[in-house]
């Protein structure tokens, strides 16, 4: 009987081994022991021995071949006795066709069971079996398309969750993301299987982009940390990271389905900033101040009680009034730009405004933002006067409908009733509306009232 | 502090109980001339007499039945079962009456007995000679079950278990017959129920029974060398349980494993870890919760083959460094 000559296991972790050359050649004469070729394995130069004594017969491999060990690499026959499997595939001598090994010889009879199944060497079955890697979907790159131990790590790294829109991640992964508003889907795993670690929760929380939390992005420039000088002559990459992507992807695409109209209006805040001041003199203990910010807030919200027309969410099937008046704040926080909501501005006094915005300011910027905290918004305001800007128009925050910018506040000269000048401080506010569900003259009444709140704050009262 | 041997350790505490209350009796096979067959109870008899050593035939149902008489009269008895595979024997006597009289009389009787009884492997005794049975009483409402890892435990645990009112099976182990630690002469006691955490780290929970204990710290101390620092903690009483420590340990570490020398398939390491898994510790766990525990099959002959049906000190090296790798 033909005696398959294998290509020998010499070390632990050994996937293939060189045929470095032929030391018999087709048809050679061998006795048991005999070295038949050498190989060489890291390096190492072994010799592969004669099993049997016999004809050195069926040479399946050329000199310069990778072969995965325990692969049949040729036969020893006995005098008269043919090759298996017909004798056809016998020798593909030293020098032939450079057909990939293997992979074109019929499979030796004793391998069909194998061939069944994913071709493999043994270190990476064994290998598979302890990471608990199903074979089959990981591909292979070794000789003959054999998977090999570095495929598997390679797949090990990329591996998708079994199970769509399941995350891979351990209890404690999950406890941390739970408890920073942090998506799993967004953190990358360093786990085995790539499944997201506690650790790995952490540091993605403490990154500085905000990908903790799902932001509302404010539509106007934003607050981008700034990069490092660009050297002169080069050009600098800053990628999109998941934050900046959403900023873009949902004002580009406000700014293309809504038709945006602007309406400024000048603003005295003389009475607002008595009010303000007067305010913050009688604060109670521990109580925070109060802000040009959420003075604007209350004032928009009165002013959103009396046109629900700017409190809407355009759909498919109409416009959707909307039940709460919830008024996001444009907030620049360190890590960039987030819109934290005040829900139900209209029923809350100013002075819990005041501590809920200033809750909600100090967690995003310690990128402690829950998703709650920033949707739900039904319209925006933001403020860019603390940065010098005089007025500004902003693009509306989707699915919402009008969204108000205000600038800073400045000393001019205004007519009074009898027309001198008087020195009167004056903040413009630019209200951006979609105008396929406002009608400049709705817009401009809610304008009207915004102004009527700002420069006369004590009719809120009514 | 005086050293001695965990067999001496056990003696002394059957000797101070019997000094101190004359109910207390120990009853067994070849306890009395012959010292027991690990020694335990050499020369109780030349102090205490027969009436109070006493041989019994080669009958283990005889020697549960008449403890758990005696327990019920009023005496405080300690059974002795040569080989804890021999305890299958009694069955009949602990679980359907030792465990259940209390209950079943409304509290009208008590059945304060102890049997002791070695455990394990690691001597060559091959399959009948050699088990862990310790879960099937775990299993049974009505007993406590006890299994100390150190000398210093053995006497203590065991001066509770004797003033305990419930049947107890006591769980010694034959390996740690001959290891030695400190021990104080006078009596004392460790509460029945109290884990104890034999050694801290913040990289593993390591939760091991028994002679396991020692090999846990073992594996403990050389993984110290690669900056791996296991947290070692040992039940003591399998029944009631204390697994408060444990989870406050994981939440520590977020890993887990649990090593016994009982076959691994309703081994009490499912308990623990079902315990755990149970906890507000599962919220912290980074890792799958491991046990090593012996191969499902009798205990073979061969010492080879023995030494690898069980967990040694060079597997659990090995699986600790594997789950502080991240490789589960």
């Amino acid at each position: 009987m033909a005696k398959p000559q294998i290509m020998p296991k010499f070390g632990f972790t050994q996937e293939t081994a060189e045929i470095v050359r032929w030391l018999k050649g087709e048809g050679d004469q061998v006795d048991q022991g005999d070295p038949i070729a050498e190989v060489t394995t890291d390096k190492v130069n072994m010799e592969v021995e004669a099993t049997a004594s016999g004809i050195l017969a069926g040479l399946r491999y050329k000199e310069g071949d990778i072969v995965p060990v325990t692969e049949v690499i040729a036969y020893i026959l006995e005098p008269g006795e043919s090759l298996p499997g017909n004798g056809q595939e016998a020798a593909r001598p030293a020098a032939e066709a450079p057909a990939p090994p293997a992979e074109a010889a019929p499979q030796p009879a004793e391998a069909p069971a194998r061939e069944e199944h994913v071709r493999v060497t043994p270190v990476a079955e064994q290998y598979a079996r302890e990471k608990g890697v199903d074979l089959s979907k990981v591909t292979g790159t070794g000789p003959g398309g054999r998977v090999t131990r570095a495929d598997i790590d390679r797949y090990l790294e990329t591996a998708e969750p079994e199970v769509p829109g399941k995350v891979r991640a351990t209890p404690a992964a999950r406890r941390i993301a739970r408890e920073q508003g942090v998506d799993l889907v967004e953190v990358r795993g360093s786990g085995p299987l790539g499944r997201v670690q506690g650790w790995d929760v952490q540091e993605f929380a403490a990154r500085p982009q905000p990908a903790a939390v799902q932001p509302e992005p404010v539509p106007q420039p934003a607050a981008a940390p700034a990069p490092a000088p660009v050297p002169a002559g080069e050009e600098q990459v800053i990628p999109l990271n998941n934050v900046r992507r959403l900023i873009a992807d949902r004002l580009q695409r406000s700014f293309q389905e809504a038709p945006h109209v602007y309406f400024d209006a000048d603003v005295d805040t003389t009475r607002l900033e008595a009010l303000r001041k007067r305010a913050n003199e009688k604060l109670a203990e521990g109580q925070p101040g109060i802000s040009l910010t959420v003075l604007l807030v209350k004032a928009v919200a009165w002013a959103l009680i009396r046109h629900p027309l700017i409190n809407s969410r355009l759909e498919e099937d109409g416009i959707h009034l909307l039940p709460e008046i919830n008024v996001g704040v444009a907030v620049a926080a360190e890590s960039g730009l987030i819109v934290p909501v005040l829900r139900q501005a209209n029923l809350k006094p100013v002075t819990q405004l005041a501590a809920e915005m200033k809750d909600l300011v100090d967690r995003a910027r310690a990128n402690r933002l829950r998703p709650d905290d920033v949707s739900g918004g039904t319209f925006t305001v933001s403020n860019l006067g603390m940065f010098g800007v005089d007025r500004f128009t902003a693009i509306i925050n989707p699915p919402q409908t009008a969204i108000l910018a205000v600038g800073r506040t400045r000393k001019m000269f205004v007519p009074d009733e009898n027309d001198q000048p008087v020195l009167k401080p004056v903040m413009t506010v630019t209200l951006g509306a979609d105008h396929r569900v406002v009608d400049g003259a709705v817009a401009a009444r809610f304008l009207a009232d915004v102004r009527e709140a700002l420069e006369h704050p004590e009719m809120m009262v009514i | 502090m005086r050293e001695i041997t965990y067999a001496e350790a056990v003696r002394e505490a059957l000797r101070q109980a019997m000094e101190a209350d004359d109910r207390v009796f120990l009853i067994g096979e070849d306890v009395g001339v012959y010292g027991g067959a690990f020694g335990v109870s050499a020369g109780l008899v030349d102090q205490f007499g027969t009436e109070r050593i006493i041989d019994t035939p080669i009958s283990e149902a005889g020697i549960a039945g008449a403890i758990t008489g005696a327990a019920m009269t009023g005496m405080r008895p300690v059974g002795e079962i040569q080989f804890m595979d021999f305890v299958t024997l009694s069955m009949e006597q602990l679980v359907l009456q030792a465990a259940k009289i209390r209950y079943m009389f409304g509290g009208k009787a008590t059945v304060p007995f102890v049997l002791r009884m070695p455990g394990g492997a690691g001597t060559g005794a091959a399959a009948q000679h050699s088990e862990s049975l310790e879960s099937w009483f775990v299993h049974v409402p009505g007993l406590k079950v006890v299994a100390p890892s150190t000398p210093y435990d053995a006497k203590g645990l065991l001066l509770a278990a004797i003033q305990d009112d419930n049947p107890v099976i006591f769980v010694e182990h034959k390996l740690l017959y001959k290891q030695k630690g400190p021990v104080p002469e006078e009596m004392y006691t460790i509460p029945l129920g109290q884990s104890n955490v034999v050694r801290q780290g913040q990289h593993l929970t390591v939760v091991a029974t028994s002679v396991m204990v020692s090999r846990a710290l073992e594996a403990g101390k050389q993984l110290a060398e690669e900056g791996i620092e296991l947290e070692v903690i040992d039940p003591r009483t399998l029944k009631p349980m204390d697994c408060g420590p444990i989870v406050e340990s994981v939440k520590k570490t977020g890993r887990l494993l649990v090593v016994h020398e009982a076959v691994r398939t309703g081994g009490f390491g499912g308990e623990i870890v079902a315990s755990v898994a149970e906890s507000e510790a599962f919220d912290y766990l980074e890792a799958p919760i491991r046990r090593l525990a012996a191969r499902d099959i009798p205990v073979p002959y061969n010492k080879k083959l023995e030494a690898a049906m069980i967990p040694q000190i060079e597997d659990i090296v090995a699986e600790a460094r594997r789950l502080v790798k991240g490789e589960y």
